[in-house]
């Protein structure tokens, strides 16, 4: 470029569109980068939990420079997260370039989440309405984590673990009954918990891409969100967090009242059942089988809710339960004549 | 050692240096020693290697300088502690009983060795400036507390079993539980991103309340 001379700067220039050359999405400013605050709901509040905002002029650059990339990059999944790291620009890929799948650096962007943001999806998945209605799109579509989904499992999986456990000792503390702990229960509740996470979200989407309405009108406002379907990120990051609620319900359905442990089955299916139709609206909308679809969320989350607790944590009178199987095992003779079934293998 | 020169005519010169001001290292480089370790006895060997690992386990007992553990890891007192853990929590292996009680030796093993490596993996994706084997050298030596209160739990299950026994072992257990999970939190909660530091200590919290629960609920 020629040095400017001063007729130069003082002359208006024309620039052309660059949206003519570039048919990408339009400029934005990319505000769920978890340096930036805006949550759904809460405003400006929680700025002070973000990267250290105190220079503005650093904090425009910071700013311009992530659109830049996400204009020239390309893909915004590649190009914006890893700049947007916590470990600030110094040591991060260059902008825009492609991530191997090898490198660690290319899994971070999907870890890319601060404490508060993971609590504000947490909450988010167990209050209805909670959200706001281009929730899925706009705040998990643009930053989906994985973070979320896979502790929240590992915890739903040993909670479940330890207090059937629990569930099955309180049973017995009256009997003069040597209590044995069930390490089986472990690799139930993980098999069980990581089916659902992982396979319904594949099932869900392979559903929503091939099961889209055929839209019959070119305007283009209409046809941007009509064929809009959720990446499989996007619907992995809601079901993993769906599945938050039933942490603390494993915790409640340790106390043996049937007519509580239902209630607190349905309460919980209901709730999360509600929050995920509501946040999957948008996509639901332009699918051919919406109905369907819905039952189908719906009965799986009732089904998964149920199901743990007659397995896990139902009283032995059941004999499908594991509490009942680990009667099975070695048992002091005063107990004989009330359990017939006793396997005497000793 | 001091300067010498001797000017002589003659092919060279010949002398010695000393920085003033230099700090003395034993090590030029991280576990590589610049002294020659060929010639001395094993005894010496084995013995510097005992007492580097025992310094490690007296400095999770007593954390307060953290350097050690992070500078020169080693997997050592993971290992041993590990295996000590496996060995007391297995299942009883008698071959008449139905059902398998606790864990099996593997199952105890992996639990500890993937359970470190994935909350290492956590913590460096989530943008942490610590390296791998560095962070489960941490982890592995903060287990010291509750294989501790495995061995006090083993001693109060010699005697029969009562609710004053049963809560004597879950206040010893969830001692060790504390103690672990404070000396890692000292080694480890430095190197995390500050908005980030609670998503990275939670992972820690579960590992040893697995642990802690596993030993709790032996007997």
């Amino acid at each position: 470029m020629e040095t400017p001379i001063p007729d130069d700067l003082l002359q208006f220039r024309d620039y052309s569109n660059t949206s003519a050359t570039n048919s990408s999405a339009p400029a934005q400013i990319n505000v769920n980068s978890p340096t930036h605050s805006t949550g759904s709901a809460t405003g400006g509040s929680a700025s002070s939990n973000g990267r250290q905002r105190g220079d503005p002029l650093s904090d425009l650059i910071y700013d311009m420079s992530n659109s830049v990339q996400t204009l020239t990059g390309g893909g915004s999944a590649n190009a914006a997260a890893p700049g947007g790291g916590a470990d600030g620009t110094a040591g991060s890929p260059g902008a825009g370039t492609r991530l191997s799948f090898l490198t660690i650096e290319y899994y971070q962007q999907f870890f890319n989440v601060d404490t508060y943001m993971v609590l504000e999806r947490i909450a988010n998945s167990m209050i209805p309405k909670r959200a706001a209605g281009n929730y899925l799109r706009m705040n998990i579509g643009e930053n989906p984590d994985l973070y979320g989904p896979f502790w929240i499992t590992v915890t739903l999986i040993f909670s479940i673990a330890i207090t059937g456990n629990i569930a099955s000792y309180l049973h017995h503390a009256t009997d003069a009954y040597q209590w044995h702990y069930n390490f089986h229960l472990v690799s139930y509740a993980a098999t069980c918990i990581f089916l659902y996470a992982n396979v319904l979200p594949i099932i869900l989407w392979a559903l929503f891409k091939y099961s889209l309405k055929p839209i019959n009108d070119t305007d283009t406002i209409e046809a941007d969100s009509a064929n809009y379907t959720p990446t499989l990120l996007s619907l992995m990051c809601v079901y993993g967090y769906s599945l938050a609620i039933y942490i603390p319900v494993s915790i409640l359905w340790v106390i043996n009242i049937s007519l509580l442990q239902w209630l607190l089955v349905i309460t919980a299916a209901m709730l999360s059942g509600t929050v995920l139709i509501a946040v999957l609206t948008p996509a639901l909308r332009n699918s051919q089988f919406s109905l369907f679809l819905i039952i189908g969320i719906l009965g799986a989350h009732v089904i998964l809710a149920a199901g743990f607790m007659l397995y896990f944590f139902h009283s032995p009178q059941d004999p499908l339960s594991p509490a009942y199987a680990a009667l099975q095992a070695p048992t002091p003779d005063s107990i004989d004549g009330v359990l017939p079934s006793v396997n005497r293998t000793r | 050692m001091d300067a010498r020169l001797d000017m002589f005519d003659g092919d060279m010169l010949e002398g010695d240096m000393s920085i003033p001001g230099a700090p003395k290292r034993t090590t030029t480089q991280n576990g590589v020693p610049d002294y020659n370790t060929l010639d001395e006895p094993i005894k010496e060997t084995v013995l510097r290697d005992m007492r580097a690992v025992g310094v490690k386990f007296y400095h999770v007992l007593y954390p307060k300088e953290k350097s050690s553990l992070l500078r020169d890891w080693d997997l050592w007192g993971p290992l041993v502690l590990c295996t000590f853990m496996a060995t007391i929590l297995q299942g009883s292996s008698s071959a008449d009983s139905m059902a398998d009680n606790g864990p099996e030796f593997a199952q105890v093993f992996v639990i500890v060795w993937i359970g470190a490596a994935i909350v290492t993996l956590n913590s460096k994706l989530l943008g942490g400036n610590i390296s791998f084997f560095q962070s489960v050298c941490v982890l592995g030596y903060c287990l010291t507390p509750v294989a501790l209160a495995l061995i006090v739990c083993r001693v109060i299950l010699l005697a029969t079993q009562t609710r004053l026994l049963f809560f004597l072992r879950f206040v010893t257990t969830t001692m060790g539980f504390a103690w672990a999970t404070y000396a890692s939190f000292i080694f480890l909660g430095q190197s995390q991103p500050p908005h980030r530091k609670p998503l990275a200590v939670y992972p820690i919290f579960l590992f040893f309340f697995i642990i802690s629960w596993l030993v709790l609920s032996h007997n």
